[in-house]
């Protein structure tokens, strides 16, 4: 067991400070099967690629990650997600990935590019701007183009953004105890939770009024049908929203921060990723889906950007039967942690693993490296995740250089909730490139 | 080359298809993802960039090339 604990809440409070410091801690001091407590619940955190394998390719009934992850049920509502079965989770998965599918992609690369243009056209030849901001505001956008339809984004937004902020507050650490709780926190996002319900609800039944079909997912979930030929409900469909929502949104917004940040920090690395964006974009007009398939150093500077900052940081296993992996048995009712946050930093793949390289060698094995998860949960986003930041970059890459304006050691890691994010104010400066 | 794909991990995303839609089709499976399946274990050399296109373009890192 990981020393420092307290009597009663164990390492509950550092882990509520700061959760990835917690997990690299007991990695650092107990190796690849750290144990942790947190009020009670005992956490094994997992490390080395091999048995990370094993407890992504583990089946349900032995590592349930809805057992681990009812946190989130008064988020994403009853019957959804981790409120539902097993296998109707299964299928409404299924129904996210469909709304994601390389057909779908297409029209959302086209919608992701012109929000990024309309954008960056009032930026002129130079500024500082607080960029986490910015990107909140601009995946803020596309988001809600790509999910709810232009005239969602256009109206509503804006609410949206701040509605989904509450809901985003109340995933706390402390929620992983108790997320029913007498915390202001959580009626608040019971509140802020129904009012979401009411403006998506108001979407669909005006779309089912008109007839009228969009090129967007809130479409396919109203399309889609679970295997006995049934609909999404209303009910459901809202949770559907909700669900990839709190899935991109904060994940993408703080990875694109995280990638301007280190083009800033890492001038050479900025100049040879915008030598290769010029080669396949001219910076007039939007990009479309072919030509953002393949950019390798962006897309290196990217995987490694995920690497040293994975969004989540944090992904849990309950064990319901003995898992026995490595000569190690977990015992039913431990709880297993995953950190891509300390995976990412095992010198036993990556060599000086603090140290910003998009050029480094990467493992080959593929649980080495799991900024999406691993196994039959990984991300079913990623591909449109990658699209998107993909996009903004070439958008901006193109046009405008970056630099920091304060000291480049002062960027860091910050965890305010369980989603990984830059420190604020996060500032940069951007000057029009030469060309 | 001899193409792999390990099941238990594809998602069905179907990415493999538009890069090489002679050696992979994602079949539909009710109820649960859907999953590729290989056309042709050993596709012709002149194919050898689409597949390894499909490759590196899987989200889940399902398809292994070997060669024979």
């Amino acid at each position: 067991m990981l020393s420092g604990a307290k009597p009663g809440t164990g390492h509950f409070e550092e882990f509520l400070a700061h959760p990835a410091l917690l997990m690299l801690r007991a990695w650092r001091e107990c190796g690849d099967f750290a144990e942790f407590d947190l009020g009670g619940m005992r956490n094994v955190l997992v490390v080395g690629a091999d048995p990370l394998e094993a407890v992504f390719r583990a089946p349900d009934d032995q590592l349930s990650a809805a057992e681990a992850y009812q946190y989130m049920v008064p988020i994403f509502g009853a019957g959804i997600q981790f409120g539902a079965e097993l296998d109707m989770e299964r299928q409404q998965v299924k129904m996210q990935a469909t709304a994601l599918r390389p057909d779908r992609m297409k029209g959302y690369a086209r919608i992701i590019a012109e929000e990024v243009e309309g954008w960056i056209r009032s930026w002129g030849d130079e500024g500082e701007l607080d960029i986490h901001h910015e990107f909140k505001e601009l995946v803020l956008r596309t988001s809600t183009h790509c999910l709810l339809g232009a005239e969602f984004r256009d109206k509503l937004s804006e609410e949206f953004g701040a509605l989904l902020h509450d809901l985003e507050l109340a995933v706390s650490p402390s929620s992983v105890l108790d997320p029913y709780g007498a915390e202001e926190i959580f009626a608040r996002r019971d509140r802020s939770r129904a009012r979401l319900a009411e403006l998506v609800t108001h979407v669909i039944q005006e779309r089912r009024r008109s007839g009228a079909s969009h090129p967007d997912m809130l479409q396919v979930f109203m399309e889609v049908e679970y295997l006995d030929g049934s609909k999404l409900s209303d009910t459901e469909i809202v949770g559907m929203v909700i669900w990839i929502m709190f899935a991109g949104f904060h994940t993408s917004s703080n990875t694109a921060t995280w990638t301007a940040v280190e083009l800033a920090r890492h001038p050479a690395h900025q100049a040879e990723v915008a030598r290769e964006i010029d080669g396949i974009y001219d910076g007039t007009g939007a990009l479309d889906f072919a030509a953002l398939r393949e950019i390798p150093r962006l897309e290196r500077f990217v995987f490694e950007v995920l690497r040293l900052h994975p969004p989540l940081v944090t992904l849990m296993r309950r064990v319901r039967r003995d898992f026995e992996v490595a000569g190690h048995v977990i015992p039913a009712g431990d709880t297993i942690a995953i950190s891509p946050y300390v995976t990412h930093r095992n010198p036993a793949y990556y060599a000086d693993p603090e140290r910003f390289d998009p050029d480094r060698a990467y493992p080959e094995h593929v649980f080495a490296y799991i900024p999406f998860g691993g196994g039959r949960r990984k991300c079913v986003g990623n591909a449109f995740a990658l699209l998107q930041v993909k996009s903004i970059f070439c958008a901006l890459l193109a046009r405008y250089e970056f630099e920091g304006v304060d000291p480049p050691e002062s960027y860091r890691d910050v965890m305010p909730s369980l989603i990984l994010q830059v420190s604020e104010p996060c500032r940069l400066r951007y000057r029009r490139r030469a060309r | 080359m001899r193409v792999k794909v390990d099941l238990e991990l594809c998602q069905g995303h179907a990415l493999c298809q538009e890069e090489a839609p002679e050696v992979f089709r994602v079949l539909e499976r009710p109820g649960t993802y859907d999953q590729v399946s290989l056309l042709d274990e050993h596709p012709p050399e002149a194919l050898r960039a689409k597949v390894e296109s499909a490759a590196r373009h899987c989200p889940n890192r399902v398809i292994r090339i070997e060669e024979d």
